[in-house]
């Protein structure tokens, strides 16, 4: 009897736990977003770099189309990456070099390499609708003075991540997520930190992240500047022939 | 033991000189063996380190020939479950015109994945350029070089260098130096990275990918993904480990080794004639020792077992001396030699250093002391059947007695029968190497009773010329056979592989030169690469249009050649529009009309072999011939048999628009070029130059200057084999010496009563002179006939198992009228120590002596 009762809760807290994230995924939905970025990136041996790009997104989990276009430093400049999510499959990434005037696709098998030589992986990039993954609740702490839920989420049979699960912290008061701590084979690869939460455009955002690279030791931090949501974005924006004209 | 200490070592320490030449036979076996080896060796150790550093982690490639393939096949392999990670490459060896080594081979691949199979640790430079595949890929003129290539040519961070794209010269930036590791040791450290799609443009590829390196998952048995692969991609995909690599280059190289193994092998059966020759004559001198000690108790067996321990004991001696000068041969040429294959076969490696295989060392020092012990067995035989109390008798044993003689002449004569019967069943590979084997034995037991004869017939002239000393001289070859046939053996063996191979140079270069007259009739070659075998550049498919329109060009044709693994192997594969090709150019068909077989050809429905190609693969005329391409399975009939020498192991001819739908291939090697005859060649050069230099890699050869060059290759390739020949003779000549020398001590009191009675010294001398001369030329007369028989045998083998080329019988006799004086020469030049050696000794010693 005891064990059955032990079940049932377990399954309520797992319904929970998806609920939080679905609730999650809701409350943030926006239809579009576009900011300009700057990426600092921290490495052990004391050399710093930054580059700056502009993103645009249209469209929400699972479902997104993203573009993001380098500004600087010179050497970049021009370089975009259009990622299309995709809601029953990793997304597809395509690449555009302006020097050499041609697009190459990222292979699936390249996701978990380093983003641009931040401490980002491109999976990282992705976001992945809420059917992809399991999600279990595993309690509740405090993380920057804020109450929060600790859920794990694992990828679903079949799906396929270089994480074989994540654990995410979400506010309770606002349902947004403010840390990760990614696991590869089980070992913490990746920690990732939101910082300066507010809402814009009636939509809550972090204006800053942090990444840290637990083997390499290296961080990046993302910075959000002129962040807009639900502004006017043509959908032609997200294609390879916009990726290659350079737009 | 003991009868070693007090027999032989006394002998040893009394003719040293003598054992010393005794070995030089067994040296120089030995090192021209373990030399052509070693370097052999060298040069295929140093392909398989190269391709084993570039391949890092990977262990499966996918290739599809030379040709290449689409960049869509990459993401199918990537699809793959079982497939971790999978890139493509692109690699090629380029020439930068820099200080330092000259090439350097650039391996292009995607930086993005491929760090999940190699190491690229950044000793200089921005770490970002490899952490950050964006830098590096976002810059298409990035490069990384290794430490110690940007130390031989002063290379820093950011130093600029000109490289010839296939779209002129392009300036690209040193943008990472890497640290010294597996990877950049590859290719002696002359290695460069690059992004593989910036190499797509500067190498003329498309969007094409020359194979992709790949990983299996964890769990996922290789063999089982090599066989998935396999099957989801075709058969027209090789799927291989990276050592396969090692293999086809061991396969398109193996006429070199075998070559090598003939020539060594050869050097040493010389060898063991010198060592025959000399125990022989030990045998002779020391048989009042052996009649003494067999007086004393000693058994045949004992005086046996002493006599092959000496012979064992000398092999082993000079086989280990032979072991160090082969390895400095080895270091002298394998540079040179790695060059030179790679010219040949057009494939890439850098043999810097010597690799010296334990077991091919071990080999070489069974085979010195075999070979020894094999040379010492007769007369140890000889010296074990020793009647003591003849033995104590003084007299004369170097005689061969006229039954002996018959004997050996009835052998021959015998054996001459059985290869005759051979010839007729030469089809059978045992027979025929049988027959080969039974007539050089059966002219070698033929050798003393030619030297005889010989002998006597030289004697006159020999008397004309100095009555007196020539006369002596003659005298003492009729009266030693024995002592003079192994030097003459030895002697003819070095001739014979000299006339065999010198007369397969001369057909050689006459059906070349035949071949260059048909196939290569254009009056210009334009090549995107300096190296006509190297096919790491290849101009688009609308360069030969941009050509046509040059005024002055009346014509132009197309080829391209490419390397299509075919049963195993890389066979070389010539497209051209043959509707296209003018009938001058056409070759013979040797088998099928030639008129009809051009004209199936045209159409593409069928193939064109060359005849070595037929013979190696035992294909057949009519018959078809079924490949594997990246479009599937092409079955067309061979529509005839050309003689043709594209390719030392066979080429096949096939229209153009075949190969291109089969192959997806659509690039050019080399555009053929007729002119309308106007124009001066060199205004045509000029002409060219200056219409598309500046935009394209272009190499423009004349057509003089594409025969000359072909003339060039074979003259090093024939050159190769004249110094393993000049070896050879230098072993013949080292019999002379020794045959001399023994003859001088054997005839010490003879020459001593010459002087007591009034010879001059000059006499004594002109007299051992004569007497060498003598021997060189019964020995060059037996070794050009000899050489008739090893010329229709070498043929016979370069078309059976070597090269599969059939080639004319052409006896050399240019070659055999300038071996005259060299080998006059040597002998005079052999005679001269021993001469003075005569003359120089006590006359009362003398006269006591025996």
């Amino acid at each position: 009897m005891n064990k059955w009762i032990f079940v049932l809760a377990a399954a309520a807290f797992a319904q929970d736990a998806r609920q939080i994230v679905e609730e999650s995924q809701k409350r943030n939905r926006s239809n579009t977003q576009q900011y300009e970025g700057v990426l600092q990136v921290f490495n052990p041996n004391g050399k710093n770099s930054e580059k700056r790009w502009q993103f645009y997104r249209s469209g929400n989990y699972g479902e997104s189309k993203a573009l993001l276009r380098f500004v600087s430093p010179p050497e970049v400049k021009g370089v975009a990456l259009l990622i299309v999510n995709h809601p029953d499959r990793a997304s597809d990434q395509w690449m555009w070099l302006p020097e050499l005037q041609r697009d190459r696709r990222v292979a699936l098998q390249d996701r978990s390499t380093r983003f641009f030589g931040t401490d980002f992986s491109y999976e990282d990039l992705e976001e992945r609708d809420v059917n992809q993954s399991d999600f279990k609740m595993l309690g509740e702490e405090v993380v920057d003075g804020q109450a929060c839920w600790k859920i794990e989420s694992t990828p679903k049979k079949g799906k396929s991540s270089q994480y074989n699960r994540v654990v995410m912290w979400f506010r309770k008061d606002i349902y947004f997520p403010v840390q990760y701590e990614m696991y590869a084979k089980d070992q913490l690869v990746r920690k990732l930190h939101y910082r300066r939460i507010e809402k814009v455009n009636g939509v809550w955002s972090a204006l800053e992240m942090e990444m840290f690279d637990v083997r390499r030791k290296g961080r990046t931090v993302l910075k959000s500047d002129k962040l807009q949501y639900n502004v006017a974005l043509k959908d032609e924006l997200f294609t390879l022939q916009s990726l290659r004209r350079g737009e | 033991m003991r009868l070693l200490k007090l027999i032989s070592w006394q002998y040893v320490r009394k003719h040293l000189l003598r054992t010393v030449l005794t070995m030089a036979g067994i040296v120089l076996g030995v090192a021209v063996f373990v030399g052509m080896h070693t370097a052999n060796q060298s040069v295929l150790s140093a392909f398989n380190k190269t391709v084993d550093r570039i391949a890092g982690a990977t262990q499966l490639q996918i290739t599809a020939g030379e040709s290449g393939f689409d960049e869509e096949v990459l993401e199918r392999v990537q699809a793959v479950p079982g497939v971790r990670v999978a890139v493509p490459v692109i690699e090629a060896v380029v020439n930068l015109n820099l200080k330092s080594q000259g090439n350097i081979l650039v391996l292009a691949v995607d930086m993005t994945g491929d760090r999940g199979l190699r190491d690229y640790d950044l000793e200089e430079g921005d770490d970002t350029v490899i952490e950050d595949p964006l830098v590096f890929i976002a810059q298409p003129d990035s490069l990384m070089v290794t430490r110690e290539f940007a130390a031989a040519n002063g290379l820093a961070i950011n130093s600029k260098i000109t490289l010839a794209a296939m779209d002129g010269p392009r300036t690209f930036t040193v943008r990472g130096i890497m640290k010294s590791s597996g990877l950049t040791s590859a290719f002696g450290g002359n290695l460069a990275i690059m992004d593989i799609y910036a190499a797509q443009k500067v190498f003329g590829r498309g969007r094409k990918f020359d194979r992709i390196d790949l990983a299996a998952n964890e769990g996922v048995a290789v063999p089982d993904l090599q066989k998935q692969l396999s099957g989801m991609l075709g058969a027209g995909y090789e799927v291989e480990s990276p050592s396969a690599r090692g293999k086809q280059f061991e396969s398109l190289s193996s006429v070199y080794g075998m070559l090598a193994n003939i020539t060594s092998l050869f050097a040493l059966f010389i060898g063991m004639f010198i060592i025959y020759n000399s125990f022989a004559i030990a045998v002779t001198q020391r048989r009042s020792e052996i009649g003494i000690v067999r007086a004393l108790g000693a058994t045949r067996g004992q005086i046996q077992a002493l006599f092959l321990t000496e012979s064992a004991i000398l092999g082993l001696i000079g086989a280990g001396v032979g072991l160090l000068f082969g390895l400095l041969i080895a270091r002298a040429i394998s540079a040179s030699l790695g060059n030179f294959l790679g010219e040949i076969y057009g494939v890439a490696q850098k043999a810097d250093e010597v690799s010296s295989d334990p077991r091919l060392l071990f080999g070489a020092l069974v085979m010195g002391v075999v070979t020894s012990v094999i040379a010492a067995w007769i007369p140890a035989r000889a010296a074990a059947g020793v009647d003591p109390v003849q033995a104590l008798q003084k007299g004369r044993y170097q005689q061969l007695s006229a039954g002996e003689n018959r004997v050996r002449r009835q052998v021959a004569a015998g054996l001459f029968v059985v290869v005759f019967f051979c010839l007729f069943f030469a089809q059978n590979r045992i027979i025929f190497y049988s027959g080969y084997f039974l007539t050089v034995i059966a002219g070698l037991l033929l050798v003393p009773t030619m030297a005889l004869w010989l002998s006597r017939a030289i004697r006159p002239v020999m008397k004309f010329l100095r009555p007196v000393e020539g006369t002596l001289a003659a005298d003492s070859l009729i009266q030693s056979p024995r002592r003079t046939s192994g030097a003459v053996s030895a002697l003819a063996l070095s001739i014979a592989l000299v006339i065999s191979l010198g007369g397969m140079a001369r057909a050689s270069y006459n059906s070349i030169e035949e071949w260059m007259r048909i196939a290569l009739n254009p009056d210009m070659f334009l090549t995107p690469t300096q190296n006509i075998t190297d096919r790491s550049f290849r101009f688009p498919a609308g360069f030969a249009e941009e050509v046509r329109q040059i005024p002055g060009v009346a014509y132009t044709q197309v080829v391209r050649n490419s390397r299509i693994m075919f049963q195993g192997n890389p066979v070389m594969f010539v497209s051209i529009d043959v509707a296209n090709l003018r009938p001058e150019s056409y070759l013979p068909a040797i088998q099928g009309d030639s008129k009809t077989m051009y004209r199936l050809a045209a159409e593409g429905k069928g193939f064109i072999v060359s005849d070595n190609f037929a013979e190696l693969y035992k294909v057949k005329y009519n018959e078809p011939l079924e490949l594997n391409t990246p479009n599937g399975r092409l079955s067309l009939p061979v529509v005839g048999v050309v003689r043709d020498y594209s390719d030392q192991k066979g080429s096949v001819l096939l229209d153009r628009a075949v190969y291109v739908k089969y192959w997806n291939d659509d690039s050019i090697n080399v555009v053929r070029l007729y002119l309308d005859g106007k124009t001066p060649l060199a205004t045509m050069k000029a002409r060219i130059e200056e219409k598309l230099a500046g935009k394209t890699r272009l190499f423009i050869f004349t057509n003089q200057d594409l025969k000359t060059y072909i003339i060039k290759i074979t003259d090093q390739w024939f050159g190769l084999t004249y110094i393993q020949l000049a070896v050879a003779v230098l072993v013949a000549i080292l019999g002379i010496i020794n045959t001399l020398t023994v003859s001088i001590t054997d005839r010490r009191r003879e020459l001593g009563v010459l002087q007591a009675v009034g010879a001059l010294r000059s006499q004594v001398r002109r007299t051992i002179w004569l007497e060498a001369i003598a021997i060189g030329v019964i020995g060059l007369v037996v070794g050009l006939f000899f050489g008739s028989v090893a010329l229709y045998y070498s043929l016979e083998m370069s078309a059976r198992d070597i090269a599969g080329l059939r080639l004319d019988y052409t006896y050399p006799w240019g070659m055999a009228a300038g071996l005259f004086p060299v080998i006059v020469g040597a002998a005079l030049f052999a005679a001269l120590g021993p001469a003075e050696q005569a003359v120089r000794g006590g006359l009362v010693e003398a006269l006591e002596y025996e």
